[in-house]
């Protein structure tokens, strides 16, 4: 669905590049994460694939259209949730979307029903400009819906909403994918992106320093640990176990046998530790 | 359909906004004071204040020749406010002035003095002829201080028999004029129309720009152009209804509305186009005020020339507000001089398109700026 080739890309047009010999595809149906910390060139990608920025060097394929010559018709077939909310203030939800819907020349969704979908119920009539600023980037989130795009491009979108909203609106993003409807994902939120995401990249400085699915890399960079916390002489402890080494394995089996347990769980690393160990920076 | 779509939703966020009724306010506003404080013709009567020292008997017979010249042949009494006191003087209103005569010669330079009027004192002489002292600002031309010292020089002979025979012809009998009130509502429907549309439509689009909605339009399907003209119409409409709203009372039927609704469409596209070429530069309304601003105000200067007449440079011309304003004249005069005027809209309409494809090119590389 996106064929990313050497893609390089200056603000200045000098040899400072922001983006640097860019490399990737994204299979139809999956969720490709893009992760990395501020300023590390996911926006610029993004921008670059969905028009917003012209492709300066290398290649790049959207949806079957060539962002070279970029056809207008490409965006018949994608949708676009940006980090910053950007809705008409001084029209209505429901105006916001019923504009939105009538630039298409696709069949497109009724307003109310993604309102609905995105928990704006009853609010279809009120200023987007009185909306709270969760409100306005679910309507933003909601906007992106409504030609049924088969490319979908998220950028940070449940950054700012209350847990339960980002819930939802996760459930929204894999029922889509069910639907069979590919994502790029932006985001520097590494639980979002080991939740939804198949496979992810890393890119730090401008540069792809890795792609994989979450499950290989944290097999191939986590280390397989068990947390067990039990009762010995009457106090609580805590050890934590190698599930690899033998005479890890030996002494947990010991503690299980001789000991009243209170809890144990297995302790992979998460993706942020191990995006830290593969490119030896933090997220932030 | 969606450029209609478009127009439709500008439309309603102008009308949700404070801008278009600005320009609204001020055509009602603008009404307002052509209707109830701008009179049909300004005043042009000079005030002229006079002392007669002169025995009672000559000072009747100057006032009757003075009053030969009324416009009623009558005096009226009326009260001058004079060193803080209030005085009965008599006034005589002619064509092209207002004599008021005083009690004193204190009085007639207290006025000049004080209240920075003409003043004159006529003093009748022991040779039963009349003396002339002026009383002037010192500011008056060395022509004007001439000109009263031969004022009551008596003609020579000669010169009076060729000045009665000169034949004065004149080219043109037909010449039609509008009031002092009608002559100022061209530079009006400029100002209020074209000039208003070029600040406003740019303000729209720094708007669009803060509130970021102009990156979600660059992913759809629509095209650029159909963008920025939705914005253009909503300027159309916003000029045509305060422009129709300020011309229909005080014009009544005289110009032909048909003929001003061609100007004033391809004038307020023209402006707007100029507007949104102007913005696409800048990234603010702050930063493109000083470019808004010196086009404003270059737009301005043949407002002097239109009024002046005497000054009219050849480059004036060129500034397209002096077309403008040219064309409404020959609209508000109701001559049907429609070839002048669709020359001008025509002229209007092809630079406009010019600059409007220039500002696509631009939007289509810098929409997200």
């Amino acid at each position: 669905m996106i064929k990313v080739k050497n893609l390089s890309h200056s603000y200045n047009k000098d040899e400072k590049y922001q983006v640097k010999n860019i490399n990737f595809e994204v299979k139809k149906g999956e969720i490709f994460g893009f992760l990395g910390p501020s300023g590390a060139g996911k926006s610029t990608v993004q921008n670059i694939l969905t028009g917003l920025l012209q492709l300066q060097e290398g290649e790049a394929v959207v949806a079957d259209y060539d962002i070279k010559n970029i056809s207008k018709e490409m965006f018949n077939k994608i949708g676009m949730s940006f980090e910053q909310s950007n809705v008409y203030s001084k029209l209505t939800a429901k105006e916001n979307l019923d504009f939105y819907s009538k630039l298409f020349d696709v069949k497109t969704v009724d307003s109310n029903e993604l309102l609905n979908l995105v928990g704006l119920e009853g609010k279809e009539n009120v200023k987007a400009g009185e909306f709270s600023k969760g409100m306005k980037h679910r309507l933003t989130f909601a906007r992106s819906m409504i030609n049924e795009p088969e490319l979908w491009f998220l950028d940070e979108p449940t950054t700012g909403l209350d847990p339960s909203i980002a819930a939802d609106i996760k459930e929204i993003i894999k029922t889509k994918n069910n639907d069979g409807v590919t994502i790029f994902l932006t985001t520097h939120n590494m639980f979002i992106a080991d939740e939804l995401c198949d496979r992810v990249a890393f890119i730090v400085d401008g540069e792809i320093k890795l792609i994989d699915s979450p499950e290989n890399l944290k097999l191939q960079y986590g280390e397989q640990l068990v947390e067990v916390e039990y009762i010995e002489n009457n106090e609580t402890k805590i050890k934590t176990f190698s599930t690899v080494f033998p005479e890890d394995k030996k002494a947990l089996q010991t503690v299980i046998d001789q000991h009243e347990i209170k809890t144990m769980h297995t302790k992979e690393a998460t993706l942020e530790e191990i995006f830290i160990k593969v490119t030896g920076r933090g997220l932030v | 359909m969606k450029l209609f779509s478009s127009f439709v939703k500008e439309l309603k966020i102008a009308s949700r906004g404070f801008y278009f009724y600005i320009d609204i306010f001020m055509a009602v506003l603008i009404l307002a004071v052509f209707l109830f404080v701008v009179p049909d013709d300004f005043e042009n009567k000079t005030d002229e204040y006079l002392y007669l020292d002169m025995p009672e008997d000559a000072s009747e017979i100057y006032l009757e020749t003075i009053q030969e010249e009324t416009i009623d042949g009558k005096a009226e009494s009326v009260t001058l406010e004079i060193k803080d006191q209030d005085k009965e003087v008599e006034l005589y209103t002619t064509d092209s002035k207002e004599i008021f005569i005083l009690n004193s010669q204190e009085d007639a330079r207290y006025m000049a003095e004080e209240e920075q009027e003409i003043s004159a004192v006529i003093a009748m002489n022991d040779e039963g002829t009349f003396d002339y002292t002026y009383y002037l600002q010192g500011y008056e031309s060395d022509k004007y201080k001439n000109l009263l010292e031969i004022f009551h020089v008596e003609p020579n002979e000669n010169v009076q028999e060729f000045v009665d025979n000169q034949e004065v012809r004149a080219l043109s009998t037909n010449v039609e004029t509008l009031s002092d009130k009608e002559s100022i509502l061209p530079t009006v429907l400029v100002f209020n129309g074209a000039l208003m549309g070029l600040f406003i439509i740019a303000a729209y689009i720094f708007l669009d720009k803060q509130e970021g909605v102009i990156k979600a339009y660059a992913v759809s399907p629509s095209p650029v152009w159909q963008y920025l003209l939705s914005k253009v119409g909503v300027l159309m409409v916003t000029t045509l209804v305060s422009s129709y709203l300020v011309v229909i009372p005080l014009m009544r039927l005289q110009p032909d509305y048909l003929l001003m609704l061609v100007l004033l469409v391809t004038t307020a596209f023209f402006a707007s186009s100029l507007g949104l070429l102007i913005a696409s530069f800048y990234s603010n309304i702050m930063q493109a005020f000083g470019a808004l601003y010196i086009v404003m105000m270059l737009m301005i200067v043949p407002s002097v020339a239109f009024f002046i007449p005497s000054w009219s440079p050849a480059w004036i011309s060129f500034i397209p507000s002096y077309p403008m304003m040219e064309g409404f004249r020959s609209i508000l005069l109701g001559n049907n001089d429609w070839p002048y005027v669709l020359t001008v809209s025509g002229i209007f309409l092809v630079v406009g398109s010019a600059i409007f494809a220039l500002s696509n090119y631009r939007y289509k590389k810098t929409l997200i700026g």
